[in-house]
């Protein structure tokens, strides 16, 4: 009786060893798994400065250097593809590369082909303002002058708040820069524009004041292919551990 | 107003689409009638998509310049594109020009014979080759005449290119029409249509045979000039700008609007020779998720973008005599 308790006790754990060594493999991302070539081979369009571009000699860029900083957190050599944008997603799907890091947004109509990580920067409008000026939000615009791109998607927003009833003074230019350059001068009371572009100005203008907030969200992330689990947790957990260490901020503020 | 009306399922769609276009203030439509759609059996022609599309253009006072084009399956060698058109198809071509010719006589005169032959995707994936296009305008221009003896054949539509003889991409359209003259085709169409667009240059910038620009026209204009041609007219059945975001040809939407705009008075102003100057495109049934969503002037949603608004404003004399935007700060 005794003998078959113990029997039915090592069978059981046999089980649960066997269970719990199936999970485990199956959770735990697999590197060789992810990465059969033994390096990260990465699809980028290097034609986005700063993200990417190809100077002649080598690319170079946010998106470069976010590349490289992953691969080395997963401890694997990492090999460029300069591919035109529009052709990135079919290297990837037919294995031509590992990834996509080239300033992506999250296209949920790809989703059934690609899984993307999370966000490593947010491209969406912001509202900007001067830094010794009380803040602004989007309710305390009534009466305000909004300096904007003419035609840009900050402008359709503009026009929709309007629309709302907000009496806002919207005042059009032909480039973001030019409705920068109108807050900074003391001819605009706020700015919407893309975070790209204000975090670009900002660097030109070193000496001027500013504060913003976002008012739209635009996130890049990176695409790898659905079938690639592996790939994903890797990069999503590299990603993690560039976020928490303070990387991927230091490489933003490098090149944005 | 270049349609794409041959990709719409709902008849509600195309009543818009062509609303929209009657509300921009844009008399004439480029529209696609693929061959390959009305006779997808040989000798049976399906009139019924076409009909609708002519009928609620007459509805919204639109003349229409038709496109034809495509080759159906059994007109054409297996695992061959439908842009593919091999010299026995010619005369069952022609035949289908001369049907739709006859049956619309009422409606529509101009008619395109083929789609940017000068380029190797819009010509079976084969080198471009001006004799065989010439041959196919011969054969089918008398047919389409014989049919209705009132109506505009044009050639082309030519497509900017920089290609030279033995690309395989195609073939400059400067070099093609002097082939097509050279070859005696200037007696099988009676207008031109070109394809210009801007890419990153303004409305004003000048032609020349290296650089692609919206004046590129102005040189095929030239080759007719000296061909003895001047008379026939040109339209352009495609042109404008892009906005698209991640595209290296593509322009700020500030200057998309700006530029299509001042295209308009650039024609108006110096090309008298111009019957038509028709934009890239109105909309896509749904998004393609790529630089040629740029082009468009509505979205799948049938929402304006700003530049269909400005051109609006400018078609219907609504336009205020003032700058799109504020002069940049630094200036005042």
């Amino acid at each position: 009786m005794q003998r078959r308790a113990i029997s039915l006790l090592a069978i059981t754990a046999l089980a649960v060893a066997l269970f719990l060594a199936t999970v485990l493999r199956t959770n735990t991302p697999d590197r060789e798994r992810a990465f059969p070539t033994g390096a990260i081979r990465i699809g980028v369009d290097a034609s986005y400065p700063p993200f990417a571009l190809d100077d002649g000699d080598s690319l170079r860029g946010l998106d470069i250097d976010l590349a490289a900083a992953i691969a080395q957190e997963i401890g694997l050599p990492v090999q460029y593809r300069n591919i035109g944008f529009y052709s990135l997603y079919d290297a990837l799907i037919s294995g031509e590369v590992d990834a996509l890091v080239s300033s992506l947004p999250i296209d949920a109509a790809r989703t059934d082909d690609v899984r993307y990580t999370s966000a490593y920067f947010n491209n969406g409008l912001v509202l900007a303002f001067a830094a010794d000026s009380s803040a602004l939000d989007v309710e305390d615009l009534a009466g305000k002058r909004i300096a904007i791109e003419y035609a840009s998607s900050a402008d359709s927003l503009l026009k929709a708040w309007s629309a709302d009833g907000a009496a806002i003074q919207r005042m059009p230019y032909e480039l973001p820069e030019h409705a920068l350059d109108a807050l900074r001068l003391g001819h605009a009371d706020a700015a919407l524009v893309d975070s790209l572009t204000y975090r670009l100005y900002q660097r030109e203008h070193s000496q001027w004041s500013s504060a913003s907030h976002y008012i739209t969200h635009d996130p890049y992330a990176i695409a790898v292919r659905r079938d690639n689990h592996d790939a994903w947790q890797l990069i999503e957990a590299a990603l993690d551990q560039l976020r928490a260490g303070g990387e991927l901020a230091r490489l933003i503020a490098l090149w944005l | 107003m270049h349609t794409l009306l041959e990709n719409e399922v709902e008849p509600a769609k195309t009543l818009r689409s062509l609303e929209m276009t009657r509300e921009l203030g844009a008399a004439t439509i480029v529209q696609f009638f693929p061959w390959a759609y009305v006779e997808s059996l040989e000798g049976k022609y399906d009139w019924a998509r076409t009909d609708s599309i002519v009928r609620l253009a007459r509805l919204q006072g639109l003349r229409i310049i038709a496109r034809l084009g495509l080759t159906p399956g059994w007109a054409r060698p297996a695992g061959t594109t439908l842009t593919n058109l091999p010299d026995e198809a010619f005369s069952d071509f022609a035949d289908y020009a001369a049907a739709f010719a006859a049956r619309y006589a009422p409606d529509i005169r101009h008619i395109i014979i083929w789609n940017e032959p000068n380029l190797s995707a819009e010509w079976g994936f084969q080198p471009a080759e001006p004799d065989r296009y010439a041959r196919l305008l011969k054969e089918t221009y008398a047919r389409v005449k014989d049919a209705n003896p009132a109506a505009v054949v044009l050639a082309g539509a030519l497509a900017p290119t920089l290609e030279n003889a033995g690309s395989g991409v195609g073939l400059n359209e400067l070099d093609f029409l002097t082939a097509l003259y050279r070859l005696g085709a200037g007696a099988h169409f009676d207008a031109l249509a070109v394809h210009t667009y801007g890419f990153r240059a303004a409305p004003e910038n000048p032609p020349h045979p290296g650089r692609l620009n919206f004046r590129r026209v102005e040189l095929l204009r030239q080759i007719m000039i000296e061909q003895g041609d001047s008379d026939k007219p040109i339209t352009i059945t495609e042109s404008g700008w892009n906005d698209h975001a991640r595209w290296l040809h593509a322009v700020r939407p500030s200057q998309r609007a700006a530029y299509t705009i001042r295209a308009y008075q650039y024609a108006e102003e110096h090309w008298d020779w111009l019957e038509a100057l028709c934009i890239w495109a109105l909309r896509y049934p749904a998004d393609l998720r790529g630089y040629p969503d740029g082009y468009t002037l509505i979205n799948p949603e049938f929402l304006p973008k700003p530049v269909y608004l400005e051109l609006q404003a400018y078609a219907r004399g609504w336009a205020a005599d003032e700058s799109l935007w504020l002069d940049p700060p630094g200036n005042n």
